[in-house]
């Protein structure tokens, strides 16, 4: 553990240096961590990759609910957690040529898109850097504290669009009405990709849209996991029949996604 | 280095540690995390005749000592797993026990029929016991008389060595265990999953959508050792102890209660290489001990209590 910082009003920052080094990881991958303290629960709980440092270190964006977040919250610099990773399945590879993204975050659902950005903004030496111009998030949150680290993507150099529920910070209103809003006022093409992370009803209602106006559409979905490496099949998602994951009705949510295609799982 | 090698109903194994079915997928899954050697066998998890797509989410819940599941023997039916699963399955160093489930009586003596022809499989563990399906009945663990005609129909159709895996949801565990040896079981796994629960009284939502499942882990350590110990005073055929094991200390433990070997399941979640070391960590538990081999440790409590009888 090399620092841990708040972030929000209920939300903290790990820095971890892992024992061994990665090279890049592809951003909506995961880790499965877990505090190695007494009061830990036994088995690690999933966390997507938030930032990778240039030095090796990882950083996990994560919202303290429960006894297994608790733990790695109250772990303190210089202790030992354990990190099972990288795990899953990412984003797609976000290319220059494509249409416009537009990235809707829900609160803590903001944590895998930062690398994302961050990677499309750098490129690497087979693909070039995205024109920051493509890019767009919108960040909701029911007040200002559940925007977490909205400073830091400000930062990227990309249009964020921070929306609450209770007008306490930007867009009064949801993501979706901020979607809406913004191709209202003419200021997306019709044209564009949506990609989604953060609670079920708000996923529900970008896939909706995604669908009225045939859309692409990915998200990276949120189940419990009791292993996440494809052992337990505890992390079902009902898949669709016309979907590319086959004919099988469940995936696995940890080794399938927890990033899908829209069009390939049905949410809840 | 103390010698861990083992022989089970027939098999040679390198070491008495084995995976638990449902807990390492059908290996594959772990090739990169434990490496075959490192068990002694590797049992796959159910694989019923007719493919079955689980229950209903969530599933999985971890509670304060435990873990609740409730999959509902997921699996894509025993043609997938012989054309599909078996097929990449290529590793000649591993032992492989495949596990089956069956909703009749003679579904459980067709599969075990159809895998009589699979040269990788090695054994068959016939389970008796999952409470994730119909409705927690557990028909096939719960009254010996279908226990054992359950086991005879398995003998009958296969020349692999067979083991029956038990529930410990009943009162006389020891009954069910004979009754499964008359019919015709090479060795026993003791105990599949308890029945258990977890409710959230706020929303009045059950932690499991079937409400009932199976509880596993440290929690069902001692209440599984109660049951292998008794199945180990009953029957003459070798019992494969599980139920809340997690490392050479506990493996041990089984060991002198009778056990020949062990299997390790939910501890794969906390830590899924941790089989990959396990066996070392025993053998290093032994040698600190000066003893030479596991297989010397099993069944010493019954030895020293006979002992301490004869004494008296
Ligand atoms: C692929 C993936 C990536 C994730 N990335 C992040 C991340 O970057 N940052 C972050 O903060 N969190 C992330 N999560 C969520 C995180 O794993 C959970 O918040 C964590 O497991 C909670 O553990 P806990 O022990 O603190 O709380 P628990 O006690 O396990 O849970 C607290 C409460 O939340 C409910 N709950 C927990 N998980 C679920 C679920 N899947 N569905 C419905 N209810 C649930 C529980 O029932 C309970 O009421 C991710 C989850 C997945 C699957
Ligand atoms: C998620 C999960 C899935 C399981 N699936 C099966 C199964 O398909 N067949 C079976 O015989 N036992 C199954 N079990 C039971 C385990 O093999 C084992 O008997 C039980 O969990 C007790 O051991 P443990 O405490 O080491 O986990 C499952 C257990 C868990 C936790
Ligand atoms: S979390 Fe165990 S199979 Fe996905």
């Amino acid at each position: 553990m090399v620092s841990i910082r708040p972030s929000g009003s209920d939300g903290v920052v790990l820095t971890v240096r892992p024992f061994m080094t990665f090279g890049r990881l592809d951003a909506g991958r995961f880790f499965m961590l877990r505090g190695d303290e007494e009061s830990s629960p036994a088995i690690p709980r999933p966390f997507s990759l938030y930032r990778q440092g240039d030095s090796g270190n990882l950083e996990f964006l994560i919202k303290v609910i429960g006894p297994g977040t608790e733990a790695l919250a109250q772990s303190r610099v210089g202790e030992e957690i354990v990190m099972i990773g990288p795990l899953g399945r990412g984003w797609p590879e976000l290319t220059q040529d494509g249409k416009p993204l537009i990235m809707l975050a829900g609160g803590i659902g903001s944590a895998p898109f930062y690398i994302a950005l961050q990677q499309a903004l750098a490129g690497t030496d087979q693909r070039p850097a995205v024109d920051p111009g493509q890019l767009h998030l919108i960040y909701g949150g029911r007040n200002k504290g559940l925007l977490y680290d909205i400073e830091k993507f400000e930062e990227l150099g990309i249009a964020v669009t921070p929306c609450t529920d209770d007008g306490s910070f930007g867009f009064h209103g949801n993501v979706v009405q901020a979607l809406e809003d913004h191709w209202r006022q003419s200021r997306f093409p019709s044209e564009v990709r949506l990609w989604t992370c953060g609670p079920e009803p708000m996923m529900r209602a970008v896939v909706k849209v995604a669908e009225d106006r045939d859309l692409q559409c990915w998200f990276s979905l949120e189940t419990y996991m009791g292993c996440g490496v494809g052992i337990c099949n505890g992390c079902a998602v009902l898949t669709c029949k016309e979907g590319s994951l086959g004919s099988w009705p469940v995936a696995k949510c940890c080794v399938d996604g927890p990033v899908f295609a829209a069009r390939d799982v049905q949410l809840t | 280095m103390s010698d861990l090698s083992t022989r089970l109903a027939g098999l040679a194994l390198r070491n008495p540690i084995l995976s638990a079915s449902g807990t390492f997928g059908h290996g594959l899954e772990m090739a990169q995390l434990v490496p075959a050697r490192a068990l002694g066998a590797w049992v796959s998890k159910t694989v019923t005749l007719t493919p079955r797509p689980g229950n209903p989410m969530p599933r999985i819940q971890e509670t304060e000592a435990g873990f609740l599941n409730s999959i509902g023997l997921e699996n894509r039916g025993l043609d997938a797993y012989i054309n599909e699963t078996l097929a990449s399955v290529c590793d000649p160093d591993a032992v492989l026990i495949a596990n089956i489930g069956g909703h009749t009586e003679e579904e459980f003596a067709i599969a075990a029929a159809r895998l009589d022809d699979c040269p990788k499989v090695q054994a068959l563990e016939v389970n008796l016991s999952c409470p994730n399906v119909d409705g927690g009945r557990l028909p096939y663990s719960t009254e010996p008389a279908t226990a054992e005609r359950v086991m005879a129909g398995v003998r009958a159709a296969t020349t692999k060595p067979v083991f029956a895996k038990l529930s410990g949801n009943v009162t006389r565990i020891e009954d069910i265990a004979l009754a499964a040896e008359a019919g015709g079981a090479d060795g026993l796994t003791v105990i599949n999953t308890l029945l258990g629960m977890g409710v959230d009284w706020r929303r009045g939502e059950p932690q499991l959508a079937t409400v009932v499942g199976g509880y596993s882990g440290v929690a069902i350590k001692p209440i599984a050792m109660r049951c292998a110990w008794q199945v180990c005073q009953a029957v003459k055929i070798p019992v494969i102890g599980c139920g809340g094991i997690r490392n050479a200390e506990d493996v041990l433990e089984f060991l002198a209660v009778g056990c020949t070997a062990v299997q390790v399941g939910t501890a794969s979640f906390s830590d899924p290489a941790c089989l990959a070391t396990l066996a070392q960590e025993l053998s290093a538990c032994l040698d600190e001990e000066g003893i030479a081999t596991s297989a010397e440790v099993s069944g010493r409590l019954a030895r020293n209590l006979q002992c301490e009888a004869g004494n008296l």
